[in-house]
């Protein structure tokens, strides 16, 4: 520290008055984002998020979009700042990168927009934003280099101005380079309103007084994180759980130790080394899991910035499924992201059963097509559709799960049948919840859902599902959830591991998990919902 | 023609605004002849609002119309505004409904955009469902996107399933098939045999009310609207006797969420789209005495005890919204681009866990009340911080009739200004700062959100605490003038004297916006006129005082949101189209600071909005006087300022003392019966002509 104190007294007001305007920020960028966009999985289903961060890369605020997302925002501007030397930015340098080694992401589909922000000519903030690109499909996943394009964090434009030939090497790159394309721009426009709006919140209360109260307000997150740890029993609470996919064979035990001491908490994970499949989390994603669930549990009004972690420690080993290493695969890390929250659930849910839920569907059931167009003005252009399906949630201590959600680390839309049809060269035959799917209980956990597809032109698809041998637990004597799992029409090929073709008149049927019951069943209940609950 | 033996002709030259609130029914009275505006209130009666309007109606014609013997006949309109449908919808207290959906989609209603309701709370719940799953029936039915026929309705599925809900007790019927946008015939043949097989059960077919893609967003429309039509229709048959008994020569009208009004029988068919009538009227108020004022561009700012409704308006023009959540439940119907946000007077100060100071949105209701009143509460509200500051009365509100405590007000902030460790000034005007930034907030979603810097725009504040929050929200969000309009409190059943009759038209068709697709761009945009010109011949609306504009929806293709373009005056031309190509661009550019030349445009909804004039109440005015003010003012009090760290001799004026012509600066306090008005130091105020309280900050 120099002797260089902050010649201004911060009270609570202020930083309450710039925190709700950071928020407003992100909601509002988050917004232009999804309004400008060109793709179904942003346009639609907002499979995207922003966030401001400070100068030193620290989360100042994150939009209310998808928790995971945070994992590829902890380390971008860190890992920028390591190959780009601060006194060389200017204003209008706008950087990319997705690189889950050395651009602080956490899949390769997921591409970060950063623009610094200056203001009185000094670099003041970031605003960033990310986009699922539903790009780099039927690929394997041995390894990353398998899974697309890498891209550490460089520059897209230097001083305002298009570095048109890094564009034109991630285009080429991308399997439908159109809708790339459209979708930048509208990743540029967010960062443009968050470049002005940001400056013009420094422009009413000075760029010291807003610095200063995102400092105040990192504190402040971490003093009610505290408060919410501090108000859990001390102890140390183990829970185990085996995590299923079509990836690999034998079931992988995963398991997750729980000690809260005071106003801190610590997470040990035991995982098994990483393996030759795209189900491997860098630490980033186990942090954003983290972070989003003990959030979740301890006070969800925390808010979401970087002081938030300060009380929790993550430990996993390296090398392994949980915190992996170059070149692990990781494309479908967000079905361990989904894993990873319930193992946390269930530790803490021997330390305080009240404050968390059963387990959910556990998973973030994928459906993926894609294919060369047979008709239509856009004849032979290949097409990309991503879709991701919710499942049930876990019972809570007084009320029924919530049916057909998309839980934990994810939280996007479903595509209207209204306007995927339009798009694509699918037809939605049903769309609905799946009787029986959830665990029985006091309180039943949420419906899984069923969603058909008939294929009126020939595609590529893979599905990635979870839940296929185990189940979603429940909670004092609640019952289990029921198996994701797909059907194919009479005659179809058979897929293996997920993945197949699905010819023209062919459906395919996908089926997510239901979530855990809730407390013994039989018992009182005074849920309001008379719904069939799952039959055993 | 006088014979010479008789008196004149009764003339009906009355127009009366009736706003039902939930404490008081207020009966806004005025004389197109003499220019004389009356108010009347009287208690409502939540059991049976028809009553209560009935009486404060039947009350106010005979004292104020001055033609006591027959004061029905000097009646020439009767406005009406609701909340029975917002209630309904809030309370869940509506009817019960059958749906009939496409098979395989009977959950959607459910299951919406698979969302969660909250991030990170796991205990969130969703709406409540308006349509228990076995009162869902899904028929044999699919409509391509094509408008192609891939799977015919069966028609006697139709029958059994309008039977089994007949069975079930329904008393209302939503049907909602895919695509039934782009071809409305299964819909259109399911309506029949329901209504064969039901006769006189409240229907709503998809295509009717909301014919536009997103079907979730639809089948939500058509369910809401059935839930509120046996509602709505209870309500307006029980009104409509009460209203005739009375002798009311008129058709009563009744306003919908855009800020027009509708006749009752057009209101008892789409109750959905008055969820919004309550606060609608206000901003039509707003926007009335806006351009009769000179102050086109607007952002309104209505704060009562609980809530704060705003509103934008650029150059005279309310922002509509065709699409939004109500409450938890989607609405695609045309709706004043009104947001809410849980900020009024008797929102709540707390500290958090974190140690920071929270205002609201828990309400200290009218019941304890905030803690001045004395009525036992403990937790500080934002009239509590007023009355510490004195920029409230402290010891009298209501014209003094009614007592505060400024001492119990000034223990309860205490107490957490000692937790704060902070003096109880700075926190008594920290609430004032924190709740001020809460309804900023809400100023940015309907201003910077859609384009619009609201610092080129005047505040127009009403509502009980409006005009005293007017200057801080306007400092907060740099604005530099603040309007206070004449009679704040009843601003809403003014508004109802101020509007005209309203109704939208809609259509989607994808067509990009191109010179080949001219003769099909000019044929929809004259579908929906000639729509908006069979409403005008069903409201019996003459040539003269029609008028209807048509908008064109557009984005550019692969873009799944629209910008709304005018279209200019017809006849629909290659020019008409460079016109919407110009400016669909410009507001891309505005929005998104980025035009893509050479992509294609496409059109995705034409509307038509249709407007017949009516008479509406004229502002009186008042000529423009002397500058000196002096004769208004009543007293002084202390007052304490954030901007000189105390207490400061403030002026008092009295609202009613006020005359056109009159200036002063702050710090001052205007006081009404129904409000007080801040004018903290370096602002100054003036009179405009017609009474408005003009406030002007430094820059």
């Amino acid at each position: 520290m120099t002797s260089q104190p902050l010649s201004l007294t911060l009270d609570p007001i202020t930083v309450e008055v710039i925190g709700a305007a950071l928020s407003s920020i992100v909601e509002e960028t988050g917004e232009a984002l999804v309004r400008a966009s060109y793709s179904t999985n942003i346009k639609e289903r907002r499979d995207c998020s922003t966030a401001l961060f400070d100068r030193a890369g620290r989360t100042l605020c994150q939009a209310e979009h998808i928790p995971v997302h945070l994992g590829s925002f902890l380390d971008f501007i860190p890992m920028l700042l390591k190959d780009h030397d601060p006194a060389g930015l200017r204003p209008g340098d706008v950087f990319v990168g997705n690189d889950a080694y050395r651009g602080g992401g956490t899949h390769l589909p997921d591409i970060v927009l950063a623009e610094p922000i200056f203001v009185d000519g000094a670099l003041a903030a970031w605003t960033v934003n990310l986009a699922h690109h539903a790009d780099f499909v039927d690929r394997a996943h041995a390894h990353i280099y398998q899974e697309g394009l890498r891209i550490p964090p460089i520059r897209l434009y230097r001083a305002g101005e298009l570095q048109k030939d890094v564009q034109e090497l991630i285009l080429l790159n991308c399997q439908v380079p159109r809708e790339r394309l459209s979708d930048l721009r509208a990743q540029m426009a967010a960062n443009r309103v968050g470049v002005q709006r940001f400056q013009e919140l420094c422009a009413r209360h000075g760029v010291e007084t807003v610095l200063a109260s995102g400092e105040a307000l990192l504190d402040y997150a971490e003093r009610k994180m505290r408060a919410g740890i501090a108000a859990l029993p001390d102890g140390s609470w183990r829970f185990e759980d085996d995590f299923d996919s079509l990836d690999f064979d034998e079931p992988i035990p995963l398991a997750a130790t729980v000690t809260v001491a005071g106003d801190e908490i610590t997470l040990d994970f035991e995982a098994p080394p990483q393996i030759r499949a795209g189900i491997n989390m860098t630490r980033t994603a186990l942090l954003a899991t983290v972070y989003y669930i003990v959030k979740s549990v301890v006070d969800p009004t925390v808010l979401p910035n970087a002081g938030l972690a300060r009380p929790i420690t993550v430990r996993a080993p390296d090398g392994s499924i949980l915190n992996c290493k170059h070149p692990a695969a990781v494309n479908g890390r967000v079905q361990t992201c989904q894993r990873v929250a319930d193992l946390i659930l269930g530790a803490l849910a021997k330390a305080a059963p009240e404050r968390v839920s059963a387990c959910t569907n556990s998973t973030c059931t994928v459906a993926l097509f894609s294919g060369n167009r047979e008709s239509g003005p856009d004849k032979g252009t290949y097409w990309v559709y991503l879709e991701t399906i919710g499942g049930g949630g876990g019972a809570r201590p007084h009320a029924d799960g919530l049916d057909g959600i998309h839980v934990h680390a994810t939280n996007t839309s479903n595509l209207p049948v209204e306007a995927l049809e339009v798009e694509y060269p699918l037809i939605l035959e049903r769309y609905e919840l799946i009787d029986g799917s959830a665990g029985t209980g006091r309180y039943r956990g949420g419906m899984g859902l069923r969603r058909v597809y008939r294929a009126t032109e020939e595609c590529m698809v893979s599905v990635d599902i979870s839940r296929i041998q185990s189940r979603s637990w429940g909670l004092q004597g609640g019952g289990p959830g029921g198996h994701g799992g797909y059907v194919l029409s009479p005659g179809a090929r058979p897929f293996e591991r997920g993945v197949g073709v699905l010819r023209a008149g062919e459906w395919l049927e996908v089926l997510t998990p239901g979530g855990g019951g809730y407390g013994r069943p039989g018992e009182a209940n005074d849920s309001t919902d008379r719904r069939p609950i799952a039959a055993e | 023609m006088m014979d010479g033996t008789r008196g004149p002709e009764p003339r009906s030259t009355w127009r009366v605004g009736v706003d039902s609130g939930g404490t008081f029914t207020d009966v806004c009275m005025f004389d197109e002849a003499t220019g004389r505006i009356a108010v009347w209130k009287v208690s409502s009666t939540p059991d049976d609002p028809s009553r209560g309007i009935a009486q404060g109606v039947g009350e106010g014609m005979t004292e104020c119309t001055g033609s006591p013997d027959d004061p029905a006949a000097a009646i020439a309109y009767l406005g009406h505004g609701t909340t029975v449908a917002t209630n309904a919808l809030i309370t869940h207290r509506g009817a019960r409904v059958g749906l009939l959906t496409t098979g395989g989609f009977r959950d959607l209603l459910e299951i919406g955009r698979q969302k969660r309701p909250d991030l990170y709370d796991l205990f969130a719940e969703k709406p409540r469902t308006l349509v228990p799953r076995e009162l869902r029936i899904e028929l044999p039915e699919r409509v391509l996107h094509t408008g192609e026929i891939e799977t015919p309705l069966d028609e006697e599925a139709v029958r059994v399933a309008a039977r089994a809900l007949k069975d079930a007790g329904v008393e209302a019927v939503a049907i909602c098939f895919l695509y039934a946008f782009v071809n409305p015939t299964h819909e259109k043949a399911a309506k029949r045999i329901v209504v064969e097989e039901m006769p006189g059960v409240f229907l709503c077919a998809s295509h009717e009310i909301a014919p536009e893609f997103r079907e979730f967003e639809r089948l939500s429309t058509a369910t809401v609207n059935a839930y509120l039509g046996p509602i709505m229709h209870r309500y307006i048959s029980r009104l409509t006797p009460r209203l005739a008994d009375l002798g009311l020569p008129v058709a009563p009208h009744l306003t919908q969420s855009n800020g027009g009004v509708v006749r009752f029988e057009v209101a008892a068919e789409t109750p959905v789209r008055a969820v919004l009538s309550g606060p609608s009227t206000g901003v039509v108020a707003a926007q009335a005495i806006g351009a009769r004022a000179g102050f086109g561009d607007l952002i309104t700012f209505d704060m009562g005890g609980t809530s704060s409704d705003v509103a934008l308006m650029a150059n005279g023009q309310t922002t509509q919204t065709n699409e939004s959540v109500v409450h938890g439940y989607p609405i695609k119907a045309p709706m004043l681009d009104i947001h809410t946000v849980g900020a009024g007077g008797g929102s709540i100060a707390r500290i958090d866990t974190g140690g920071l100071l929270k205002v609201g949105p828990e309400s200290a209701g009218a019941d304890p009340g905030p803690v001045c009143y004395g009525r036992g509460a403990a937790e500080p509200t934002v009239t509590d911080a007023n009355i510490v500051l004195q920029v409230l009365n402290p010891t009298h509100l209501l014209d003094g009739r009614m007592e505060v405590h400024r001492d119990l007000a000034l223990d309860a902030i205490g107490k957490m200004a000692d937790s704060l460790g902070m003096s109880v000034m700075d926190v008594a005007q920290g609430i004032i700062s924190v709740v001020t930034a809460n309804m900023a907030k809400a100023i940015r979603v309907i201003s910077v959100q859609r384009g619009h810097d609201p610092r080129g725009y005047a505040l127009m504040a009403f509502g009980g605490a409006g005009p005293l929050h007017a200057v801080r929200l306007a400092q907060e969000l740099g604005m530099s003038t603040v309007v206070i309009p004449r009679n704040p409190g009843i601003l809403c059943a003014m508004g109802l004297l101020l509007t005209d009759l309203r109704a939208d038209f809609s259509t989607t068709r994808l067509v990009p916006l191109e010179t080949g697709n001219l003769d099909t761009i000019a044929a929809t945009i004259a579908r929906v006129q000639a729509e908006a010109s069979d409403w005008f011949d069903n409201e019996e609306i003459d040539e003269p005082r029609r008028q209807s504009t048509a908008r064109v929806d557009m984005r550019y293709e692969g873009q799944n949101y629209e910008l709304s373009i005018p279209v200019p005056e017809e006849p629909v031309t290659d020019a008409t189209l460079g016109a919407l190509r110009q400016g669909f661009t410009e507001a891309h550019t505005r929005m998104y600071g980025f035009a893509v030349p050479d992509e294609r445009i496409l059109c995705v909804t034409f509307r038509a909005e249709a407007t017949g004039l009516v008479r509406k109440a004229e502002l009186p005015e008042r000529p423009l006087g002397g500058p000196d003010a002096t004769g208004a003012i009543t007293g002084a009090r202390e007052v304490w300022y954030p901007e000189t760290g105390g207490f400061t001799e403030t002026t008092l004026y009295a609202r009613d003392l006020l005359a056109p012509g009159m200036t002063f600066a702050g710090p001052a306090i205007v006081e009404q019966m129904d409000t007080t008005t801040l004018i903290p130091p370096g602002v100054t105020a003036r009179v405009d002509v017609l009474d408005n309280l003009i406030l002007e900050l430094r820059a």
